[in-house]
């Protein structure tokens, strides 16, 4: 999962609007071609597709790398995952793992994961896609020093002794001696988020061009500066590389020999544009085919007619964590009743309405309705419906009460918070902004403080206390594992020099044992229906502690092109179907 | 003139390194983390894998050390390998660089082309109304946000009349030396950088222009019967120039240093946008070479203005 800090970055690049920090959860979503046919193509079905043509994606960040191991932003990971395949994909619409370049099956214990590639995966330069690329894309992670993916593999057997160079070879990594797309990867552990970690990643990399990087005698630079990083001609996926102008346009062109059956379109270009202003005026003006708009451009965008608007909800949500250990409000906001109060007292229809023009569905928990980890019984969640006297009661039965200045207070402490948001996100701001003015109506003496991103982060990873409240959004994965942000090791500690998350202070046991028994099964059980029933447990008493106010999970506003077919984003991947993409002349 | 320009070189050198300290100083003492920022995206990524980051580039030394590292491969023309690229930062913005330097090259000339003229018509035809348009415009260009007038731009030219695209360097599949595409794609961008040089220059050229018409050599040279033209073109014209001059030292950079905003506004994949976008994720390396590339380019501009005076003037003698 990934903190998003909406508008810029490359994660980079930001300011003028808003970006993604870093990006793809794990790397893990890629294109990832879809077994069946779209589902929504229902409509254009009927037509024969054109081959030929050009998609141009609009993009805020331009890309990084596209080595796959060395992937860390969304940008780097829409090109490489178009040009790299993955090994298991995960539902567009649903995010539960699926077959794609191989097929899979996991032993009785839990332990062992037994991989086949299929038979017509071919790299682009006509050799087959076999097991040892695999292995060979797991070496050049344990190999390089600039990979973020180590934790990736920890639990496979071996990989640490390799990675820590006490070993040659990964044991637990097999190769089947009579088929060389068969192979077996072993776990030291039984470890939930192993397959989609291990396997839905187009972490598979070409041994005939990668082979010269990793061996016994490489140093890590020989992978992680390997010029193919930049210009990588040998690949799987349903497009290959042209050219990347820096700053400006990364174009593929269609892969004719893709195992899953070639694209349609004949290029797909990446083009970085500045901000969602560019966005806009290039869907109006054509020099963009498709790309995502800001919720205020979404009613100008309607009065055109050259394009198309699918909404879907976001992988994802913003929310303002209360940070119950902090100097001035800690006090406050240690108190479950308080921050109960504090659900009740937003409006948060009225805060969807003015901050992202009704382009969002308020949330109480934190999966989200779109991952399957969701509970499927809302029923036993307390959806905090806005009730101002409710929130009146719950303030008053932990003690605080309005003084003669109508600020509230207890033991002689005024009741004061400081809402903190990075800035620049103008949706932010206003959030911020709205919330201090309806918290004020209850007594609280609140206000906002927009800051910078990058302090922002330092300070809440790092354990300093001098935040009361901030507004940050987080990107959720395909793989709901909470661990790395609600788990009680998860919480800075600045003594025994820990960063992490867990920048509410909150924590709770049933809540660790439910992460725990959804991570690492004491009975082995990897199943979606066991792993449900601890997130369930687990959401539960987030929705009843509230150390987040959940916030909401905003609409995903995908514009295209009306001469753009088959183009049907859902929140686990815009391009699962590229290759049944086609665009009508 | 060589001991001038080797002396004038030799000065720049503890300039540059002033400079060098000042934002080496700046980046890493403003807030945020950029191996935090850089590893976020990290699933389970643990504090000791997040320790090995930052060795690796080099971030866990004390910074005087980090400096003296930096220093030394400097000298050696070595900028580090950026944090996000893993690529040398130095070639990453010369790669960069050319895209930004053809804009401002294409306004520098508009605002002389345009500005100078019209600051001379301005002073000719004194008290006319073409004098007092020049004399609104002077005032307009400076007062008009760029960014601003770039939107209304778009909003005409591109999307409403659809005469020219709003946005990029080239049309998406067009050949890089397709020179046509490029112009149009350059026109807007080029005319909203050059707006201010314009009302500078037309106003300078005018009060100049005035003053040197009614100078003694001036009168001389119409007394010995010199055609109105070559008066004002060649005796006169030349000594209103000298403040021109002064003007454009510098120009290259600040045109350059200016972009920012004209680059975000047509989406110009230029240095700005680019070193900006490394100011905002903390990679440190990029904006270092950012910086230094931006202070050579000073530097050599001050020091081609100063040659280009004695061009013009002669009474002024480098040494």
């Amino acid at each position: 999962m990934t903190m998003t800090q909406a508008r810029t970055r490359r994660a980079l690049m930001a300011v003028f609007a808003a970006s993604v920090l870093v990006a793809t959860a794990c790397g893990q979503g890629g294109p990832s071609a879809s077994q069946e046919p779209a589902a929504s193509a229902s409509a254009a079905a009927s037509e024969k597709p054109q081959d030929g043509g050009r998609v141009i994606e609009a993009t805020i960040s331009d890309i990084a790398t596209m080595q796959p191991i060395l992937v860390n932003d969304t940008a780097s990971g829409r090109v490489t995952g178009l040009l790299y395949d993955v090994l298991i994909q995960v539902d567009a619409k649903t995010g539960e793992p699926k077959p794609n370049l191989a097929t899979f099956s996991v032993s009785q214990d839990g332990l062992t994961y037994t991989f086949e590639i299929n038979a017509k995966a071919n790299w682009s330069d006509g050799k087959p896609v076999i097991a040892q690329d695999y292995l060979t894309g797991v070496q050049a992670v344990g190999k390089s020093a600039k990979t973020v993916r180590k934790s990736s593999y920890q639990d496979v057997q071996g990989f640490n002794d390799y990675k820590d160079g006490k070993a040659q070879t990964i044991e637990g990594i097999k190769i089947d001696s009579s088929n060389p797309k068969k192979f077996t990867v072993t776990m030291a552990k039984v470890s939930c988020p192993a397959l989609l970690d291990i396997a839905n990643t187009y972490r598979i990399l070409p041994t005939h061009v990668f082979g010269k990087y990793l061996t016994a005698t490489s140093k890590p630079e020989d992978i992680d500066n390997a010029p193919e990083n930049t210009n990588p001609q040998v690949v799987d996926g349903p497009f290959t590389f042209s050219e990347w102008r820096k700053g400006d346009q990364v174009i593929l062109k269609k892969n004719p020999n893709y195992w899953n059956g070639a694209p349609h379109l004949d290029e797909y270009v990446y083009k970085v544009v500045a901000n969602t202003a560019a966005v806009t005026a290039g869907l109006k003006t054509g020099e963009i085919t498709f790309g995502t708009i800001a919720a205020r451009d979404l009613a100008d965008m309607q009065t055109v007619d050259s394009v198309k608007i699918t909404k879907y909800p976001s992988l994802g949500y913003t929310f303002i964590g209360w940070d119950t250990q902090s100097n001035v409000a800690g006090v406050a906001l240690a108190d479950k009743r308080v921050r109960q109060a504090l659900a009740y007292g937003l409006d948060m229809d009225a805060v969807i309405k003015a901050v992202v023009f009704n382009e969002a569905v308020a949330h109480v928990a934190h999966h989200v309705a779109v991952q399957w980890a969701y509970p499927q019984d809302t029923s036993a969640l307390n959806p905090y419906k806005f009730d101002k006297a409710k929130a009146q009661s719950l303030l008053t039965e932990a003690g605080w009460v309005k003084g003669a200045d109508g600020i509230l207070a207890k033991d002689g402490k005024k009741f004061t918070l400081t809402i903190s948001t990075n800035s620049g996100n103008t949706e932010r701001e206003t959030l911020a902004q709205v919330a201090a003015d309806q918290y004020k109506q209850l007594g609280i003496d609140a206000k906002a403080a927009p800051e910078a991103f990058q302090g922002l982060v330092t300070k809440l990873t790092s354990g300093d206390k001098t935040l009361d409240a901030t507004i940050i959004g987080w990107s959720l994965g395909s793989e709901p594992d909470p661990y790395q942000i609600w788990h009680s090791s998860q919480i800075p500690d600045p003594a025994k020099n820990v960063t992490g998350f867990g920048f509410t202070y909150f924590k709770d046991p049933a809540m660790d044992k439910a992460i725990e028994e959804g991570r690492n099964p004491s009975n082995g059980d990897c199943s979606l229906a066991a792993r449900r029933k601890n997130y369930d447990t687990f959401n539960k008493v987030l929705n009843e502690q509230q150390p987040y106010n959940f916030g909401y999970v905003p609409n995903v506003l995908a514009v295209s092109s009306k001469t753009l077919q088959n183009f049907n984003p859902a929140p686990f991947s815009t391009v699962y179907n590229v290759q049944d993409w086609w665009i009508k002349k | 003139m060589r001991t001038f320009i080797l002396r004038r070189l030799i000065y720049a050198i503890p300039t540059l390194i002033g400079v060098s300290i000042i934002t080496f100083a700046i980046v890493r003492l403003s807030p945020g983390d950029p191996i935090r920022l850089y590893t976020f995206g990290a699933r389970d990524i643990t504090n000791e894998d997040i320790e090995a980051l930052r060795r690796v580039y080099g971030l866990d030394k004390a910074m005087p050390l980090q400096y003296i590292d930096w220093l030394s491969r400097v000298v050696r023309l070595d900028f580090g390998q950026s944090f996000i690229y893993h690529k040398d930062a130095g070639s990453l913005i010369l790669e960069i660089l050319p895209n930004t330097l053809q804009l401002a090259v294409v306004s520098l000339v508009l605002q002389i082309l345009i500005g100078v003229p019209l600051g001379v018509v301005a002073a000719l035809k004194r008290g006319s109304w073409v004098d007092g348009l020049v004399r609104v415009f002077g005032v307009a260009g400076h007062a008009i946000p760029a960014f601003w007038l770039g939107l209304v731009l778009i909003i005409v030219f591109a999307v409403q009349l659809r005469l020219l695209p709003s946005q990029g360097m080239l049309t998406v599949g067009r050949d890089q030396w397709d020179l046509f595409d490029r112009l149009k794609h350059m026109l807007l961008p080029a005319f909203v950088l050059s707006l201010t040089g314009i009302a500078n220059y037309s106003r300078i050229l005018r009060t100049e222009t005035l003053d040197v018409l009614g100078q003694d050599f001036v009168r001389t040279a119409h007394a010995k019967g010199l055609h109105e033209r070559t008066v004002v073109f060649v005796h006169a014209l030349r000594n209103a120039l000298i403040p021109v001059v002064t003007a454009l030292g510098g120009i290259l950079a600040a045109l350059v240093g200016g972009a920012l905003v004209v680059e975000t506004v047509f989406s110009w994949p230029g240095i700005g946008r680019f070193t900006f976008a490394a100011a905002i994720a903390k990679d440190y390396p990029i904006i270092q070479a950012g910086t230094m590339i931006a202070s050579v380019l000073l530097v050599v501009s001050y020091l081609l203005r100063d040659i280009a005076y004695a061009v013009v003037d002669p009474r002024i003698k480098v040494r």
